[in-house]
């Protein structure tokens, strides 16, 4: 049981360490500028350095703040609809799905580039289309998922990475994608996802009660009138919508969708109505976070912020695959 | 003769090849309590679920009312049909007030709920008979068996409807919580007028707090009627294929179940 106070704590906690995250990242790197100079250049006058910043760095923080978001909310989605807390877009294949459809298009018809998260949505639901039925055998056992999940994003990931390699890494565009490299993001990039995004998470808050409905028995969900197939498939479109295009801009970020739903459950509880908008400011932080660090760990080289994730996501996965049981439902 | 509010006609129902339910055919009468009872694979979950529209039948139809349930929309159905499932789970940290109130999910539009007001007067007085009110800010995961049983039925009951299915409600609870479920089932059934439909495993609580008696065998229903004309000797034996005594206790018969 959370309660009433600590969920509010959670909220304001994370809102607030966000926005100091947010300032931190803006003065990482060789130009500083001071909160007072920011909100001055921003909003008042003309200052340099500020408009340097705001060209250059302000579209990938505010691009990895969209995609943690997404992919976060993405996470406590598929969750949901697989009842299974390990469900994450990056480890059952979604993720590279949608980057593998994301390539192929910026590869052979860049002409379709506007067109792109469109397609990855496509890739990504072809993932889940795969995985969904592999995984079925008169019920959805969670380990099956992830082992299908496994198998299926290897297939993906190795496709991309034969591609990207024969063609010699000469794609910058395919290269970015694979890699996930967000270092090189304009506005342009930001209001792509912006909107998609937005949709992506607007929904999500009508989804909300059929996902607490959903972690009922099936069959109990059908007594109270849900139509339980249909919500899944509603729910799934969803999650998909929000990692495939979090990944047509960013690349494929595992764990993300993991990590940061476990860790907001533990803080704010299981009721969605609550959860989904939790997970987006915690999805928000945990991305940036991780670009920042990735960029001032190893400083003036940079490190990827799915690279970041993957270190740190490798080992808090086996932890709550361990202990796994006590995390959902029962 | 009480009105009929449920009626089978010649159901048939297979999984894959295998018969299960071969033509059958059941009224079930306003304000009773009906058991459904018959050995393991004979056929009584199947008919449950095809009751509670979790399958859908080859052939044959089943009425609730004049309505052919197939036509009406799950929304619909679970205005007027309850069900307790043998089987639940709710997250650890749902409260026993939030999972009643699931309950009024059939009369909500896109989450929207139309009348707050009835679905809280609903969600207590649920509470009230199932005697979950005191526990309802704790969890449900928190809860003993029995407890936890009231609290599904109370979800049940914030539905409103007049007619409680019950999948084995007994089963997994020792005899003390066994008896609370039954007389509550009583109570419901002879105070609110609910008509009560469920699958029991005992022969003699279903002697005892049943109206009327289903037994069922290889897919048919070879007996309906009151109980003490249902449960005979013969039927045992045909039903569970076991040789059993039957006695009378205060004028009522009783099986020796060794």
């Amino acid at each position: 049981m959370v309660s009433r106070r600590k969920k509010i704590l959670s909220f304001a906690v994370t809102a607030a360490a966000l926005l100091l995250l947010f300032l931190f990242a803006v003065n990482t790197g060789s130009l500083k500028v001071t909160p007072l100079e920011l909100f001055k250049g921003l909003f008042i006058e003309y200052i340099e350095n500020v408009a340097t910043v705001f060209d250059l760095r302000f579209p990938r923080i505010f691009i990895a703040m969209l995609g943690g978001a997404a992919t976060a909310v993405s996470g406590v989605l598929l969750q949901a609809v697989m009842k299974n807390p390990l469900a994450d877009p990056g480890i059952i294949g979604i993720s590279s799905g949608a980057s593998l459809a994301a390539v192929l298009i910026t590869a052979f018809f860049p002409a379709l580039y506007f067109f792109t998260p469109f397609f990855a949505f496509l890739g990504g639901m072809v993932a889940f289309l795969l995985v969904y039925s592999l995984s079925w055998k008169g019920g959805l056992s969670p380990l099956r998922i992830i082992l299908v999940g496994v198998a299926v994003n290897a297939m993906f990931t190795g496709i991309m990475s034969a591609f990207n390699s024969g063609t010699g890494s000469n794609y910058s565009g395919v290269a970015s994608i694979v890699n996930a490299n967000i270092t090189m993001k304009t506005w342009d990039d930001f209001s792509t996802l912006l909107w998609y995004v937005v949709v992506g998470l607007a929904a999500s808050f009508f989804v909300a009660g059929s996902c607490n409905l959903l972690a009922l028995e099936d069959k109990t969900a059908r007594s109270l009138g849900v139509n339980v197939t249909r919500s899944r498939i509603v729910i799934s479109v969803i999650a998909v919508l929000l990692a495939g295009i979090s990944t047509a801009v960013i690349g494929p970020i595992s764990f993300l969708g993991l990590i940061v739903p476990h860790i907001a459950r533990l803080l704010v509880g299981s009721n969605h109505k609550v959860l989904i908008p939790y997970t987006i400011i915690l999805g928000a932080f945990t991305l940036l976070l991780a670009d920042t660090v990735g960029r001032t760990i190893a400083a003036p080289y940079e490190i990827s912020a799915s690279i970041i994730m993957s270190v740190v996501g490798g080992p808090f996965f086996i932890l709550l695959l361990r202990r796994s049981r006590q995390s959902y439902g029962q | 003769m009480a009105n009929d509010i449920f009626a089978v006609k010649d159901l048939s129902f297979a999984y894959g090849k295998q018969q299960v339910l071969n033509s059958l055919s059941l009224t079930l009468h306003e304000g009773t309590i009906t058991t459904l009872i018959g050995a393991n694979g004979c056929g009584k979950s199947t008919l449950f679920n095809l009751m509670t529209k979790n399958l859908k039948p080859d052939t044959g139809e089943i009425y609730l009312q004049d309505r052919n349930i197939e036509q009406l929309r799950l929304k619909d159905y679970a205005k007027q049909v309850a069900i307790v499932h043998q089987y639940n789970t709710a997250p650890v940290d749902l409260t026993v007030e939030k999972l009643v109130s699931y309950g009024r999910t059939p009369y909500h539009t896109m989450g929207l709920s139309p009348d707050a007001k009835e679905d809280e007067e609903k969600v207590r007085w649920a509470m009230e008979i199932t005697h979950t009110a005191k526990h309802k800010d704790k969890p449900v995961s928190e809860l003993s068996g029995g407890q936890k049983q009231r609290v599904w039925i109370a979800m049940a009951l914030a539905q409103d409807t007049k007619i409680l299915f019950l999948d084995e409600p007994t089963t997994y609870l020792d005899i003390r919580y066994q008896l609370q479920i039954l007389k509550l089932i009583r109570r419901l059934n002879r105070e609110y007028g609910i008509t009560i439909v469920m699958v029991l495993h005992d022969i003699n609580q279903s002697l005892y707090y049943s109206d009327e008696i289903i037994a069922m065998k290889d897919g048919k229903i070879i007996s309906h009627g009151l109980p003490e004309q249902v449960i005979t000797s013969d039927l045992v034996q045909s039903v569970y294929d076991v040789d059993l005594t039957i006695k009378s206790v205060d004028g009522k018969p009783f099986i020796l179940p060794v």
